[in-house]
């Protein structure tokens, strides 16, 4: 009898590991094969094991660094070009930059070790993910083998991305989003949050030759492929650690000042050039280097063909080519953040909401066009009325729905008090709360049209901040004066370390500086650091401190440090021009925006980037005064 | 009573692809390398020159190696480097050898020749290789020396108990060229001896929406000038007709 079953199970599996020898070459997927096997998913390929980057091409660039000013070989846009020339490496010593992590296509190539291990249902032995280990930056990739979707586009970015993974023939294709802004390459080649990236990993025996496609909208003006080679290790390397804590590096620094060079100053530009006996427009970079057409430019360009692409070309701006991360689908769309806050999206500014055993605390009420939606949203989120709103600013895009969400809601706190004996009603509805100039600016008394009594703010403060322990957590609104407008707060729920930042932040355009209004370009850049001064990065520059925009995808610190750094360096340029004289028709002319419009620039609609830059430059030649 | 089970397992497990030839299996047919191909390398493809761009777009300077893993008589040769000596040697070619022609800026005109050979011709320095599927024809002794082609499965580490897959399911393209002349690694000078080997695997790649791209990762040995082997990977991006083909001569320079 057991004689019978041990043969009957060595020959069931022997017939089985027939069948999986005996399967035909499954092709190369989607094109360019022919396909003569049987049809079917290609098997699992196992990647486990210790790695180590073959660093025999690209050595200098991937272990010590690039030289400065070297980008040949990279399809960049002009965006790029410029944004790269204006980089000084000392902003590396910045507090918020000492421990930005490597993004995914740098991180894969970096110098260091990688482990590979798979993730697999314990059950069902069915291959959950792959895991992809790097020790630079402990940059730790997930690939999702189990075919669970992408997130939303309003969903954070990481540094690493969020990947999925398919074989292919004998590849294993990950397709990757949600990136953070980092470097093409370490010498301020940037790659921007809206790249995403195709990798194929093939390997034989000890060997795996990647290859990796990256689509970068906003920095490339075509994809950037590359291929590596990665090696076995035989054993544990041991290393695999890289710890970062940032530290005052350059102490006297203020925290506005963000090193950079001005367009067509950058001292090094032709050090790298020079040094290989190169043309400097061949350093410069672009498609055209990729191929072989290039081989006659690259010793023969002119010093004036390589000079023209180091300032904006003339000719009407470039526009944003981010997707839009708002759904436009007439839904609203909830994102949970932390510990009982979530982010409510699709009616305008994006909208905030605090839940517990008390009443939801809800932050800025959106244009008001989907405000039944939005009350619906909350109170599947919540079965305790609305008792708190407060207004990140007077803007009717994050105070539209506030008569009607205020209506839908009530404040215990009040019911009882002496409040409640001089006004009739008092806490019948939720309570709205703001800087005082948010009243201000609504009820008409500070030059703005009125809106609707009912929409205003009843509980209000003048300066610093205002406080209040709610659902268990402790709600701080800080006021940043003539940032956006003169009456900004920043909302920030102190437990679940979630800031909400208003017209402040956001990751869709340029700030809205509505001088006006009391807004201000210096008032915006000591707002995006009041911001910075309460966040604390979980690992490598992200991570910890949730930051929600006004409008745009759930961000961290790192967004609104790329943020801080963009506006500072615009008020440099537009502050150098005016120190030179320049009219507000010569700031725009110069394009001094260039390298960040095919992130944030608009030609039409309400903010444009000719009203930006003259919101800057207005602000800049007639300070605000700050009201309080 | 145990063992000779084990050994009828063992029997019955073995990989269909590890029993030998013959052995009572019908005659195969004539080979044919065409209709066994998995996929199609045939076509203009354009490289892009991505990787190492200041070694490939033009000879970087004398003695400059990179990352090539040169012994030290390797290194005395790079540094000796004489483009003019080449040129009056007629030796302009020896950058555009099978060590150095996948990594030059150009297109590659890939057909089939017959059943069982694969042409590559190049635009630049216009050159020729013959890959041959089974045996192939010709001494070597000159730039691309002699070339056999394969389809390369991994075999799958599925014996036994072990579930595990060490390679993938789909072959690639495997060349391994013997016989060639010396020539150069980079264009500056960087040697391969007679006796190098190089070994290059070919990969299809379908960019979803994008383009199909040839991937072609090389293993250089040379017992001369090299130290360990010498590993790179080059690609092409595939191209609709032979737009931009320019064929031109070797240059030493």
């Amino acid at each position: 009898m057991k004689f019978t079953r041990l043969l009957s199970l060595f020959v069931s599996l022997s017939a089985g590991v027939w069948l999986l020898n005996a399967q035909g070459p499954g092709g190369f997927g989607a094109g360019g094969g022919k396909g003569k096997g049987k049809a079917g998913p290609p098997p699992a390929i196992d990647f486990s094991g210790w790695w180590t980057g073959n660093m025999q091409e690209d050595g200098a660039e991937r272990g010590a660094g690039p030289d400065l000013v070297d980008y040949g070989g990279v399809p960049i846009n002009e965006a790029a070009r410029l944004w790269a020339l204006s980089y000084d490496t000392s902003r590396l010593t910045s507090r918020f930059h000492q421990c930005d992590g490597y993004v995914a296509p740098y991180s894969v190539r970096a110098i260091g070790n990688t482990r590979v291990w798979e993730e697999r249902d314990p059950r069902l032995q069915t291959l959950i993910a792959i895991h992809w280990y790097s020790q630079t930056f402990e940059g730790h990739r997930v690939f999702w083998m189990d075919g669970r979707p992408h997130p939303p586009v309003y969903a954070p970015h990481t540094f690493m991305g969020f990947s999925t993974g398919t074989f292919v023939g004998n590849a294993l294709r990950v397709e990757t989003t949600h990136l953070k802004q980092g470097w093409l390459r370490r010498n301020g080649l940037p790659e921007s949050d809206q790249t995403t990236l195709t990798e194929f990993f093939t390997r034989r025996g000890e060997h795996i030759t990647y290859t990796s496609v990256i689509k970068d909208p906003v920095f490339l003006s075509e994809p950037w492929i590359k291929t590596t080679d990665f090696y076995r290790q035989p054993t544990d390397p041991g290393a695999w650690l890289f710890p970062c804590e940032d530290s005052e590096q350059v102490t006297g620094r203020a925290p506005d000042q963000v090193p950079n060079y001005l367009f067509g100053t950058h001292p090094y530009a032709e050090e790298y050039a020079k040094k290989n006996n190169l043309t400097l427009l061949g350093a410069l970079g672009g498609a055209e280097t990729l191929y072989a057409e290039f081989e006659a430019k690259v010793t023969t360009a002119t010093p004036a063909e390589a000079r023209a692409r180091m300032l904006p070309a003339p000719g009407p701006s470039q526009t944003s080519r981010a997707v839009d991360p708002d759904p436009h689908d007439g839904e609203i769309h909830v994102l949970p953040v932390r510990d009982g806050v979530y982010m409510l999206v699709g009616d305008g500014a994006n909208i905030v909401v605090q839940v517990g055993d008390e009443g939801a605390f809800v932050v800025d009420t959106g244009a008001g066009q989907l405000t039944d939606k939005v009350l619906a949203a909350i109170q599947r989120l919540s079965p305790k009325p609305i008792q708190f709103i407060a207004n990140t600013n007077f803007h009717p895009a994050y105070t539209g729905g506030n008569e009607k969400l205020k209506k839908a809601g009530s404040d215990p706190s009040v019911v009882g008090t002496f409040l409640s004996l001089s006004t009739p009603g008092a806490g019948s509805t939720a309570s709205i709360i703001a800087h005082e100039n948010v009243v201000g600016r609504m009820n008409g008394s500070m030059g703005t049209p009125a809106t609707s009594p009912e929409s205003w703010p009843i509980d209000t403060y003048l300066a610093d901040r205002l406080r209040r322990f709610h659902n268990g957590d402790s709600v701080e609104l800080f006021y940043v004066p003539n940032a956006s407008t003169d009456g900004d707060s920043l909302v920030h729920f102190r437990r679940a370390d979630v800031i909400v930042a208003g017209d402040v932040f956001n990751t869709t355009q340029y700030p809205f500086i509505d001088v006006a209004n009391g807004g201000s370009v210096q008032g915006e850049i000591d707002a995006l650091n009041a911001i910075l001064a309460r966040t604390v990065f979980q690992h490598s520059g992200e991570g910890g401190t949730y930051i929600v925009p006004g409008r745009g995808y759930l961000s961290d610190e790192h967004e609104v440090v790329e943020y801080r750094d963009m506006m500072a360096i615009i008020r440099d340029r537009v502050k150098a021009m005016i120190a030179g004289g320049a009219s507000l028709q010569q700031v725009k002319t110069a394009k001094i925006t260039a390298d960040y419009d095919t992130r944030f620039g608009a030609n039409s609609g309400a903010w444009t980037t000719e009203k930006f830059v003259e919101a800057v430059y207005t602000s800049l030649k007639t300070p605000a005064s700050k009201k309080q | 009573m145990m063992r000779p089970l084990v050994s009828i397992f063992l029997v019955l497990a073995m990989p269909i692809g590890a029993q030998p030839p013959g052995a009572g299996a019908p005659k195969p047919a004539a080979p044919n390398a065409r209709l066994a191909a998995p996929f199609d390398p045939s076509g203009y493809w354009v490289a892009q020159i991505t990787e190492d761009w200041h070694y490939r777009i033009k000879p970087a300077a004398k003695g400059d190696v990179g990352g090539i893993p040169v012994n030290a008589q390797g290194r005395r040769a790079a540094a000796a480097w004489d483009p003019e000596k080449d040129a009056a040697a007629s030796d302009a070619c020896k950058a555009y050898g099978v060590g150095g022609i996948l990594r030059m800026p150009g297109r590659l005109h890939i057909a089939w020749e017959g059943d069982n050979a694969l042409k590559m011709e190049t635009d630049s320095g216009t050159q020729t290789r013959t890959l041959t599927f089974g045996q192939p024809g010709g001494q070597g002794g000159d730039w691309q020396g002699v070339s056999v082609a394969s389809w390369d499965r991994q075999a799958p580490a599925l014996s036994g108990f072990t579930l595990g897959n060490a390679g993938g399911s789909a072959p690639s393209l495997k060349i391994v060229t013997t016989k060639a002349k010396p020539g150069y690694l980079a264009r500056n000078g960087v040697p391969y001896g007679a006796n190098a080997t190089f070994t290059e695997y070919y990969d299809v790649l379908q960019v979803p929406g994008g383009d199909a791209l040839l991937v072609v990762t090389v293993e250089v040995t040379d017992p001369e000038y090299l130290t360990s082997s010498y590993w790179y990977s080059v690609h092409f991006k595939k191209q609709a007709d032979a737009a931009g083909w320019n064929p031109r001569s070797c240059s030493a320079k």
